[in-house]
């Protein structure tokens, strides 16, 4: 089996999400926004329900759960702009409870981040139109040269890693779809197959142990 | 002669910089060679793509991981050393210098576990634990800042009287449970028997141990293989997306106890942070990793 690699422009469409299956290979090119912060998703929940406004929109965009490190820097012409030092995911399975929301209402057509999401997730992206990306984990350095431009900055009130940060990158990636806009998961595969062979593991374990000298 | 604080104030620093910016050889050995046996194209694709970050990491001097944990040290005095001032203390001022001084900068991931408000400070921040060296005049500092990502899933149970089966299954377990969410790879440290809280240290301590060396019992040693080979047939895979190889070790470290015996398991994701150095008496500083 060969790897599909896609390069897509983002935010990614519906159309686009759905193109893609579960093993694929994204590198993006556009608009992204990330944050890490658990508070910024239940801040984004009030939100929805009209208890607060959101800091810029976010309908059809992408959120991945990215973390990110920013300072001041002074650009060619003499301005201080935000340059993004560096930038890696964080655990997603942290977000399971309000992602499936966030999804379905703000139509995120890409979500991502490492460790994936759980069934509810699954369900709304595949109402949706909308993927799961995996991203590398310790990528920090391959992350973060893809980043052009802070394009805006939302909640500056909270920490710098929680912040809502859109950003504009070029070739980030290769990252995997993990999980697809069909239903398929590539986690819950993973968790249904170590489940489906513990009594094969354990067969295993016993063999091996009778077979084991005492010291 | 003596270890002054300024010496244990840099080494100890400088530990904690190097654990963030480079994986160590031995974790980097783990993935050159499961490239070569692992069977999922993905999955090998990403074991690439982790060799690559790290390289880049280390040669351009940026962290390999955004999130720089907490500081975390492993310290063996020997009975020979004599200090010239205070240890924990020059520790702390280290670890403090390191936050204003360290390019890139760290985010603020030490966290009030009652408020969940974060910072660069915290009660009994640095962790550290001592050990003593019988008859050597070194201090022996390991460090390995811990983070969320694989921090999180370590469990402990205690049983009464278990066999090894019992046991063998609930560190199954607990791998399961964790999945594909600890960033595997993973190197699995195992603690058996003691009391509660030294089953821990010791899973603990399993983790710090090089991939590729097992236990000198061989009891304990065959535990080992049979519990990298069954964990193996889990297929979480790299990044947790499917593949084989799941962890890159499994350590095993055990003491003696009553018949209640915890069983502690912990975890190391893919980059295995870990630097140890030695300071001697006439102030020689040796970088082991």
């Amino acid at each position: 089996m060969t790897i599909q690699i896609h390069r897509m422009k983002f935010p990614l469409s519906e159309n686009d999400s759905r193109k893609l299956r579960a093993g694929d290979q994204v590198v993006i090119d556009g608009e992204i926004i990330v944050t890490a912060g658990l508070p910024t998703h239940q801040r984004l929940i009030r939100c929805l329900d009209g208890l607060e406004s959101l800091p810029f929109d976010l309908h059809g965009q992408t959120l991945f759960h990215l973390g990110s490190y920013c300072q001041a820097k002074v650009n060619s012409e003499g301005n201080n702009q935000l340059e993004v030092v560096y930038i890696n995911p964080t655990t997603s399975t942290r977000f399971n409870d309000v992602m499936p929301r966030l999804i379905s209402e703000l139509q995120l057509h890409a979500v991502g981040g490492k460790g994936g999401l759980d069934a509810r997730s699954v369900q709304a992206m595949r109402e949706i139109g909308s993927v799961y990306l995996s991203f590398l984990g310790g990528g920090a350095t391959l992350h973060t040269q893809s980043i052009q431009e802070v394009l805006q900055v939302g909640w500056s009130d909270m920490l710098m890693h929680y912040r809502l940060m859109r950003l504009r990158v070029m070739g980030l990636g290769p990252v995997t779809v993990a999980i697809d806009a069909h239903g398929n998961s590539t986690y819950h595969d993973a968790h249904t197959n170590a489940q489906a062979r513990m009594d094969q593991m354990m067969t295993f374990l016993d063999g091996a142990r009778d077979q084991t000298p005492i010291n | 002669m003596s270890i002054s604080p300024e010496l244990i104030k840099t080494v100890t620093a400088q530990l904690y910089e190097r654990s963030l910016k480079k994986i160590p050889p031995d974790a980097m050995d783990a993935l050159v060679g499961a490239v070569q046996v692992e069977s999922n194209d993905t999955a090998r694709h990403t074991l690439r793509i982790m060799i690559k970050s790290a390289e880049e990491a280390e040669k351009s001097g940026q962290f390999v991981c955004s999130d720089s944990g907490v500081p975390v040290y492993f310290i063996r005095i020997g009975t020979q050393v004599q200090f010239s001032g205070n240890v924990r203390e020059a520790i702390t001022q280290g670890f403090d210098e390191l936050v204003s001084t360290i390019q890139p900068p760290l985010l603020p991931h030490i966290t009030h576990p009652l408020t969940l408000e974060r910072g660069y400070k915290g009660v009994g921040m640095p962790i550290i634990t001592f050990d003593l060296l019988d008859g050597s005049d070194c201090m022996d500092i390991t460090c390995s800042p811990k983070a969320l990502g694989s921090g999180r899933w370590a469990a402990l149970e205690i049983f009464s009287f278990p066999d090894l089966r019992t046991i063998e299954k609930y560190i199954l377990d607990v791998v399961a449970r964790a999945g594909s969410q600890p960033c595997p790879p993973v190197v699995i440290g195992v603690g058996i028997g003691g009391s509660f809280d030294y089953a821990a240290k010791l899973a603990k301590e399993a983790t710090l141990r090089p991939i590729g060396e097992h236990h000198s019992e061989v009891m304990v040693a065959e535990m080992e293989k049979r519990l990298l080979a069954g964990i193996n047939m889990m297929g979480f895979g790299p990044m947790g997306t499917g593949g084989d190889f799941t962890a890159s070790a499994v350590h095993v470290n055990y003491a003696a106890g009553h018949g209640f015996t915890p069983v502690a398991v912990a975890f190391n994701c893919w980059i295995n942070r870990r630097t140890r150095a030695r300071i001697f008496n006439d102030g020689r500083v040796e970088f082991l990793e």
